[in-house]
């Protein structure tokens, strides 16, 4: 059975929707600015919280930015797709934050809920703001969220695959949303993990991540969905596994173990040799453990066959959740445009490895593209795309 | 002095680092604090590091300095004394 | 006979030193040592060195190292931030933890659908099941934290007993000679119109009616009526699980493990045979989580 990518949609630091996305990734032009309320250098889309509801035509309502991201990515990939009887229809999302970014604006330790009732505390759970995201969708039955830090968002996607594949569901609009919120930027700043300038993955001098906030959603449908709703595919989804490092909660193993099961399952559910794939689009955070630890799983399984691989983190920054959704759009896009995304702000290679990524937005003959997501806990995601 | 300020380490250890089977007594003024001795791993560092600074008002700034500095009880007690007397 | 929970019930608390060493306890708030003691005595109890899969049903997480970290945050003000309780903050960390202590490089998913948690959670074993893997733990838990969520509120009831819960199983792809009982099926339907017909249509996919099941534990929001259940089902074969869990998102894993000691344990005090149990969990108005169980030969 195949699973035909139909729809896509994003919004991040470089783009309300997948074009001006696009378009920034062509231009080389990253997202990543200092933030004056923090003081760091932050992937931040440019729209408030107040400028969302009026854009998305929303009620006055205490809505968390979890679901104000969500929205206009998740609107964008569903187009006009519609209810439809005939079509099993599933919603799976992911996030970390969830309405954690309305709960610290309230948060007071000398409180508990019965002194501090303010609304916000009822919708502080991950599963509401996947359900607003489905109310307003019109998508009622299998709502999902899943939470796996960093490999979420791949995460979705994969069980949304999953479910079709095992004859649950005939269509899924699957994918991840991330604001940012104090918590999270506090807490990679106390890990000393984040970098004082624009993030540098792969680079011999990468000092740390960024973060970015986004959200974005693929719809995934069988070939039954597809002669109902008529949608052109825009490529399939072959491959995915999920495997687990098992080495620290936040640190990743020398030789990324977990990443080389993840991707070497993923290539077998895809039925390739490594050889086959054109494009990796990695998970390339910036940090020192993370890009040499994929970049040693990366050499472990393709060996002489590694082909062009980017991190497009320099971009949007590390959206959390939302990452691997965002990146598995931009693997859709790679596949469209025919091209290998470009790494920025990369000089000179990490010396035990001496892998050089792609720097420019290169013309390539692509059938396959492999996308990485690595979260903490040891959990690894892989996804494979090929052409339509 | 110094006993007194190595004491008052233990104590702020086992409490910021949740080692709650051990007593200040428990711990050796020169016994490793990281792989073989007391077994802390690179989280327990950084909450190390956040310990000097929020209890003693000094701060380590260098990775090299750090791992110097973070090796025992005495070598952490020493770095306290020399920073807090250059301010001086 | 189960003792009904009540406002001095307190929570079974195991000694965690059997199962977890001292250097990686320390760091562990209620939910990851209740879960990581469960699962391992699962390993146990299934004669398994490992299982296939790992996979977590949690609506809260690890909420009180959030709010431990949302703490730390506010006495640092503007200087150095501890970052222990961030790092085992994220709702993952329970599933991740077991893993680590497992030394487990499977398949590893955490689902966080606030009532419908454990029954996504089913519903990937089950398919982990049909894909091959042979043996995956499967488990619901949440921890009882009240300054960072409003669960009365949410559930509209001011006399619900919030408290906190961890069951976990090993679904299994064969029947073994530990193996209890028959998973048939689970079912995970949010913002749903009318629950009742979800739950009939549930059932005829499964071969089976409302007349046919023996007991059904359920449990229902506060202002919600028992008469359509009742109606639905029969009067007699009702029985609220949230008599003896008290209140948390995840507590149809601990129904269903009440479930399975039912089925398992025959003849029952008041049915002559109970061959199907299923778990009704309607604890949120507009999602209904279902877990259908049977007798081995079911």
């Amino acid at each position: 059975m195949r699973i035909f990518v139909t729809g896509i949609g994003v919004i991040s630091a470089i783009g309300r929707n997948v074009a001006e996305n696009l378009h920034s990734i062509k231009s080389l032009r990253t997202g990543i600015r200092k933030s004056l309320e923090y003081k760091l250098m932050i992937g931040e889309v440019p729209l408030s919280n107040e400028q969302l509801v009026q854009i998305l035509n929303l009620p006055d309502e205490d809505f968390s930015r979890t679901t104000l991201l969500a929205l206009p990515a998740a609107k964008e990939a569903w187009g006009n797709n519609k209810n439809d009887s005939r079509i099993r229809t599933g919603l799976i999302s992911s996030t970390s934050v969830g309405g954690l970014d309305r709960t610290e604006k309230y948060y007071s330790h000398s409180q508990t809920t019965k002194t501090n009732d303010h609304y916000s505390l009822m919708i502080h759970d991950n599963g509401s703001t996947t359900e607003r995201l489905a109310e307003e969708l019109g998508i009622s039955g299998h709502i999902s969220t899943i939470s796996t830090a960093c490999s979420s968002g791949a995460n979705s996607i994969m069980q949304g695959a999953r479910l079709i594949e095992g004859n649950k569901l005939d269509r899924v609009i699957a994918g991840g949303s991330e604001p940012l919120a104090t918590f999270d930027i506090k807490g990679f700043h106390s890990l000393n993990i984040y970098d004082k300038e624009i993030c540098k993955p792969f680079d011999e001098k990468r000092m740390g991540l960024n973060l970015g906030e986004g959200a974005a959603f693929l719809v995934l449908e069988n070939g039954q969905s597809i002669s109902i709703t008529g949608n052109k595919p825009i490529c399939v989804l072959c491959g995915w596994n999920n495997a687990t490092d098992a080495f620290h909660q936040t640190a990743s193993s020398p030789d990324g173990k977990g990443a080389y099961l993840a991707m070497k399952n993923a290539l077998a559910k895809a039925g390739i040799s490594p050889d086959k794939i054109d494009y990796i689009n990695a998970h390339g955070t910036g940090t020192g453990n993370n890009d040499l630890s994929e970049s040693m799983a990366l050499k472990n399984i393709f060996g002489n066959t590694l082909p062009s691989f980017s991190s497009t983190k320099g971009f949007t920054g590390h959206t959390l959740a939302a990452a691997g959704a965002i990146e598995a759009v931009y693997c859709t896009l790679s596949l469209v445009s025919q091209a290998i995304l470009p790494n920025l702000n990369f000089s000179t290679p990490i010396p035990q490895t001496g892998l050089v990524p792609e720097t420019h937005f290169r013309s390539l003959k692509i059938d396959y593209v492999l996308s990485n997501s690595f979260g903490f806990g040891g959990n690894c995601t892989c996804l494979i795309f090929r052409k339509y | 002095m110094a006993q007194d300020l190595k004491y008052e380490l233990k104590k702020q250890i086992i409490e910021e680092l949740n080692l709650e089977d051990m007593n200040p007594e428990d711990i050796q003024d020169d016994a490793p604090l990281f792989g073989d001795g007391l077994g802390l791993d690179s989280i327990d560092a950084l909450e190390l590091v956040v310990l000097l600074e929020k209890y003693h008002g000094v701060k380590i700034t260098d990775e090299e300095v750090g791992k110097r500095v973070l090796a025992s009880i005495n070598t952490m007690a020493e770095f306290i004394l020399e920073e807090t007397s250059k301010k001086k | 006979m189960t003792k009904n929970i009540d406002s001095s019930s307190e929570l079974v608390t195991p000694d965690y030193s059997e199962f977890i060493p001292a250097m990686d306890r320390r760091r562990m708030s209620h939910v990851q040592k209740m879960s990581i003691a469960c699962a391992l005595d699962c390993l146990q109890q299934a004669k398994i060195e490992q299982a296939d899969a790992i996979i977590v049903g949690t609506s809260m997480g690890c909420c009180i190292n959030t709010k431990n970290f949302l703490d730390k945050i506010l006495d640092a003000k503007e200087g150095p931030v501890s970052p222990t309780s961030f790092i085992v903050s994220t709702h993952n960390t329970i599933a991740g933890q077991i893993a680590l202590l497992m030394k487990n490089h499977g398949y590893n998913m955490t689902y966080t659908q606030n009532s419908l948690s454990y029954e996504q959670s089913l519903v990937d074993a089950i398919l982990c099941c049909a894909e091959g893997l042979m043996n995956v733990l499967v488990g619901g838990t949440d921890e009882e934290e009240d300054s960072i969520y409003n669960m009365r509120a949410r559930l509209k009831d001011d006399k619900i007993l919030e408290t906190s819960g961890a069951s976990f199983f090993i679904v299994s792809n064969t029947k073994s000679k530990t193996g209890a009982v028959n998973l048939i099926d689970a079912g995970s339907f949010g913002l749903v119109k009318n629950t009742y017909e979800t739950a009939v249509e549930f059932l005829q996919a499964n071969n089976t009616t409302a007349h046919e099941i023996d007991i059904v534990l359920y449990a229902l929001s506060g202002k919600s009526s028992l008469n359509e259940l009742k109606s639905v089902f029969g009067a007699e074969k009702l029985f609220d699980y949230q008599e003896i869990t008290g209140t948390y998102y995840t507590n149809s894993a601990f129904a269903m493990h009440y479930a399975i000691d039912i089925l398992s344990n025959q003849p029952h005090p008041i049915f002559a045979e109970v061959k199907t149990v299923l778990v009704y969990n309607n604890l949120i108005p507009e999602n209904l989580g279902l877990i259908l169980l049977g007798t081995k030969n079911e």
